[in-house]
């Protein structure tokens, strides 16, 4: 099964929140300051998708990212757990690209790789936490789609995807090539091998631009962007904590009871 | 599995070192981080001495993530209702070569391990070593999970707490009384408020060193480092008498935290960073076996490091170390000769290097720390004899001469005194 | 015809679902500051019923199609269905619910409307000076909101996170037009088929539902902990919910974790037990009424997002809290 897993660089998000800071007036999150940005938790997810699918039917699967030249550091975390293969997508002209443009972007890449069987990105990304780039892509290509896979068989020119769903879960037929998000309850990633992680560091990871992959600058970044930010503030923190004192844990327990009682909780 | 020329174990400033030197002279390298970056998990008070830095990298100050120039050296003896300050500038010291550099390691590492990968080295971070492979009772590489990566020799960088060296029979733990905790605190203030409060313009840096009460008078200190946005707070103290005292050291930095000294220089910031550290400070008394067939330990994990009770320097003796570890590795090459003879070259190379030279001079200098003289009974005297001496209390004047005598002959005997002044011109 | 605003609504056995009645009360909201009707699309086989009621909780307009339920449907279905009701009625805004429908639906739709699209919205409101929309959301793993605001002259669509507002009331008397909508549809649009649909059935009361939540994190260090947040929760007329912790180490399922990629709840009285208190936890649970915190880390975050705080290890701070609620109860 050949596939393509979409990867997106972000700042680390298990940042302690004391560390989380925000340029109020750019709008833009501030990189926190000698913590160097991660694969998208959710991408790993897919990655570990797939690769349990190459483990299950062979094939071969090829990492994909769009951002800057940095972000090569993601593609070769993806070789690293055990892909092929992967591409970094970067331009100037690609900057603050939108969802649109990112699934325009990577659409035109995808197309670029070809004979692919399937398509896999995560259920989102942590920066902005839209979800929404890997259903346009699939909208662009005109791909079958499905959300939030959970697992996946493959079953002759089709695949079973079992998908979680709020309550509990749905199996479908999906002819292939798909596209499909893959979601949180997959489980933990599987961890780099060290062996992994040499032949992720000698290789060497192309980066196309938008000439490349024919992609016209009037349809990606800021110009192109369909919504803008208005304001980005952190969140506030309405609450102001009273802590119970109180000599013993035990009293601490009983006094919490009172007070709940008190503000009428029970 | 590949065969590497050289596998070293951790991504600290020794490590770093070692790879950056071995990878720049043609070797194939290969560096295991365990940290999920290297300096995720790292720590120290953070000034830094460059001269061995500088020698690795020509002009680092240009690249590297410097927080600031160190211009200003306080010494601080503190008493339970004030203190005795030394204050030192130098406008000399913000200018090339400089002499110290305040750093902040998840930069720095980073920073090191980057160059260390520019040079041809592979980084592995996120990889814990397990274990040594051994080969004819010789070290031969090393276990990470269940894969072997065999090297030609192995490189130990791995800080105090060093396994490996253990399992190389180098070392064995080392003691509570051979050890410092080091506890510490990223406090942040906008940089305007840094300038100041610690009278700083532009990139200049004060290091501040604290002795008496804030250790509650245990052996140790206390020291506090302007970074460009924030300010490293924290305490060394000696383990062996903070077990014994059933004292915490996150309990003491708190209180340090609350000093009337201190809490108007942290006033307004918020901590975003708390951390704790062992540091081995007995110098050679505790220094393990240096070199064994396929292996050698530098930096921490051979306790090469000095605390002559002013400041730590382990950066600069980890560096150095490092190079040396380096160096002799490029010789063993040469000859194709990576046995335990061929290897005892490190430990040459480090005497004729400033490394075993200095903790040689200073050698006095761990024993002369233990006296809790120093951080009980001096800076209260010191604080004594100031206030009496500043105190204007409507009654004549004594002379200084005789206020320092009565003093001290309140609170201790100028026998001591002149014997712990004896000890330390021989220690420090 | 040319509709401002279009509630895209879920209808569950019949009633319009508690989640189009939010979205009804926000959507309700933002048509009277633009003076414009608001309209709502249906789908659904027999929901003439459905039809009335989303004119008595607000309605102007509502659009019938007659199409297979939700719980049904595939959402290529759905999605063809909704693109070509907009085409029909060319709405300026569109909001869905932030449902499985909703959130697989709103983006698709935006690429094939060449709309915007912002999902997960937790407040909408008009810009008084331009009349724009602002469509506010927590990003970064809720430790921020981003308030997003579209070109002029594209059509926007968002997803609206349950709970966020409160479920609109029904004001029988109220007037509105009920019309249906033919569509059709080439059901070559449908690529696949769903082969099961399988509703897990919730023991006790569902996380959403619940008055009183107790929450265990990683702090409650094993399955064996969760016995005292159990009876707790017994006692308060709640359930126990769980940190991304207990799930990760196997001592309780993804179906009880509460945050950004689990549940969101928004209960009376929230009490988090051995839980630090990271963002993407607190952005599910944020928006409880009391929240309390159990944690033996003076320092933990939680404590900033508290209204009630104990600083104490919960073996100790449970038992005598169970204890006290039991003899106040009586
Ligand atoms: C509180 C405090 C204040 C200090 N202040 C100063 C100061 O102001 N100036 C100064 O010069 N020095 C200072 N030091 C000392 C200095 O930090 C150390 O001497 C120096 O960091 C030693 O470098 P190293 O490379 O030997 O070890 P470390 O810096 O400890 O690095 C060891 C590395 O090895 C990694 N590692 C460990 N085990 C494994 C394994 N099994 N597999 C893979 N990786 C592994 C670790 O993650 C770590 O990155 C201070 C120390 C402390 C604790
Ligand atoms: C992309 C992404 C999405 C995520 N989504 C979610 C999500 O949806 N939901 C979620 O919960 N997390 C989520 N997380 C994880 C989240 O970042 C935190 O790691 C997680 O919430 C931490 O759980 P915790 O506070 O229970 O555990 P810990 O961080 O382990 O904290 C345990 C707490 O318990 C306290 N404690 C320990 N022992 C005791 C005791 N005996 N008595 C009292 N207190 C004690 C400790 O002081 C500590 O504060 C996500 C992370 C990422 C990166
Ligand atoms: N810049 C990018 N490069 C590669 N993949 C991306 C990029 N942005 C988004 N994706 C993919 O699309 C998914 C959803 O992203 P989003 O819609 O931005 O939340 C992510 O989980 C990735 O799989």
């Amino acid at each position: 099964m050949n596939m393509i897993v979409c990867v997106k660089q972000v700042p680390d998000p298990e940042v302690p929140p004391a560390k989380f800071r925000i340029d109020a007036k750019t709008k833009q999150v501030m990189p926190p300051e000698g913590i160097p940005p991660v694969i998208n938790p959710f991408d790993e997810r897919a990655l570990e998708l797939a690769l349990r699918l190459k483990d299950a039917y062979g094939g071969k699967i090829t990492v994909l990212t769009m951002g800057s030249a940095k972000s090569e550091s993601v593609v070769k975390r993806g070789i690293s757990m055990g892909a092929d293969d992967g591409f970094v997508l970067s331009d100037p002209s690609f900057q603050d690209s939108d969802s649109f443009g990112t699934a325009h972007i990577l659409a035109a890449a995808i197309q670029k790789i070809g004979n692919y069987d399937l398509i896999l990105c995560g259920r989102q990304a942590s920066d902005w936490d839209e979800g929404v780039v890997g259903s346009i892509i699939a909208e662009n290509l005109s791909l079958p789609f499905i959300a939030l896979a959970l697992a996946i068989e493959a079953a002759d020119k089709a695949l079973k995807v079992k998908r979680v769903t709020t309550d509990g879960y749905q199996v479908f037929s999906v002819p292939v090539p798909a596209m499909v998000t893959v979601c949180w309850d997959v489980g933990r990633p599987r961890l780099p091998s060290g062996s992994g992680v040499i032949m992720a560091a000698r290789k060497k990871i192309p980066v196309w631009s938008a000439a490349d992959i024919g992609v016209d600058a009037g349809q990606v970044g800021k110009g192109a962007a369909r919504k803008e930010a208005a304001e980005l503030s952190r969140r506030e923190w309405a609450r102001k904590c009273e802590i119970i004192q109180a000599e013993t844990p035990d009293e601490a327990g009983t006094k919490l009871a009172e007070k709940l009682r008190e503000v009428g909780a029970f | 599995m590949e065969r590497f020329d050289a596998i070293v174990v951790g991504g600290g400033p020794a490590g770093c070192a070692s790879a950056y030197v071995m990878a720049k002279a043609g070797l194939n390298v290969l560096l295991f981080e365990r940290g999920k970056f290297a300096g995720a998990k790292n720590m120290w008070g953070g000034a830094f001495f460059g001269p061995q830095l500088n020698e690795l990298i020509p002009e680092f100050w240009k690249e590297a993530p410097v927080e600031r120039f160190v211009t200003r050296h306080v010494l601080s003896f503190m008493a339970e209702n004030g203190s005795t300050s030394l204050d030192f500038k130098s406008t000399r010291f913000c200018a090339a070569p400089y002499n110290g550099f305040i750093l902040l390691r998840a930069k720095f590492d980073g920073w090191m391990a980057q160059k260390v990968e520019q040079a041809g080295a592979i980084v592995a971070a996120g990889m814990r070593v397990d274990d040594l492979l051994f080969q004819e009772g010789r070290v031969s590489g090393v276990k990470v999970g269940d894969e072997e990566f065999p090297s030609d020799i192995v490189i130990l960088a791995d800080g105090v707490n060093s396994l490996l060296a253990k399992k190389a029979g180098l070392r064995s733990d080392f003691l509570p009384e051979d050890m410092k905790q080091g506890v510490k605190e990223v406090i942040e203030l906008p940089r305007e408020t840094i300038e100041q409060r610690f009278n700083l313009v532009n990139d200049e840096g004060a290091a501040i060193e604290f002795v008496g009460t804030c250790t509650r008078g245990l052996p140790g200190g206390g020291f506090l480092y302007t970074n460009k946005n924030s300010l490293s707070l924290g305490l060394v103290i000696e383990l062996g008498s903070l077990v014994k005292s059933k004292l915490k050291a996150s309990d003491l930095l708190e209180e340090f935290k609350h000093h009337p000294d201190i809490s108007r220089l942290i006033e307004g910031g918020r901590t975003v960073e708390y951390s704790a550290h062992l540091i081995p400070c007995s110098g050679l008394a505790m220094m393990p076996k240096l070199a064994t067939g396929g292996a050698l330990v530098t930096g921490d994990a051979a306790a090469l490091l000095l605390g002559t009770g002013l400041i730590l320097e382990g950066a600069n003796f980890a560096i150095a170390s490092g190079m040396a570890a380096a160096q002799t590795a490029l010789e063993a090459k040469e000859k194709n000769d990576f046995s335990a003879g061929s290897l005892s070259r490190y430990e040459q190379l480090l005497k004729e290097s400033f490394v075993l030279q200095d903790l040689n001079t200073f050698r006095g200098a761990p024993a002369f720390l233990k006296n809790r003289r120093i951080y009980e009974l001096y800076p209260e005297l010191a604080f004594e004899i100031f206030e009496a001496i500043f105190q204007s209390d409507g009654m004549p004047r004594k002379g200084t001469l005789q206020v320092v005598k009565e003093i001290i002959k309140r609170r201790t005997s100028m026998i001591s005194i002149v014997s712990d002044l004896w000890k330390a011109r021989k220690a420090i | 015809m040319s509709e401002k605003i279009l509630i895209f609504g879920e209808v569950a056995e019949g009633k319009v679902a508690t989640v189009t009645k939010e979205i009804l009360t926000a959507g309700r909201e933002l048509a009277n500051q633009m003076g414009e009707p608001l309209s709502v699309l249906l789908i659904g086989e027999n929901i003439e019923g459905a039809a009335k009621d989303a004119v008595s909780l607000g309605g102007d307009n509502v659009y019938v199609v007659n199409g297979p339920p939700i719980a049904k449907a595939h959402p290529d279905l759905y999605l063809a269905i909704v693109a070509e009701a907009c085409k029909q009625l060319t709405p300026s805004i569109i909001l869905f619910s932030h449902t499985d429908m909703g959130r697989e639906i709103a983006p698709r739709l935006a690429a094939r409307l060449k709309a915007s699209v912002t999902m997960d919205c937790i407040k909408l409101s008009i810009e008084p000076n331009s009349g724009a929309l602002l469509l506010s959301k927590p990003v970064y793993g809720g430790n921020a909101i981003a308030v997003w605001t579209s070109k002029p002259g594209t059509a926007q669509i968002a997803t609206v996170r349950p709970r966020s507002a409160a479920p609109a009331e029904s004001d029988p008397s109220r007037q509105g037009k009920i019309a249906p909508l033919t569509v059709s549809v080439d059901p070559s649009c449908v690529k696949g088929e769903v082969l099961e649909t399988v509703v897990e059935e919730v023991q006790g009361i569902r996380l959403e539902d619940a008055k009183v939540v107790v929450a265990g994190g990683g702090g409650i260090g094993g399955v064996e902990g969760f016995t005292l947040l159990e009876g707790l929760a017994a006692l308060l007329g709640g359930t126990v919910g769980v940190t991304r912790v207990p799930c990760d180490e196997g001592w309780k399922p993804l179906s009880m974790e509460i945050g950004q990629t689990g549940r969101i709840v928004s209960p009376n009285l929230y009490i988090a037990v051995g839980v630090s208190g990271a963002p993407q936890h607190m952005t599910g649970c944020s928006s409880s009424k009391l929240l309390v915190a159990i944690n033996r880390d003076p320092d933990a975050n939680i404590f900033r997002e508290a209204d009630l705080g104990v600083v104490g290890d919960y073996k100790k701070v449970l038992p005598s809290l169970i204890e006290r609620c039991k003899s106040l109860k009586m």
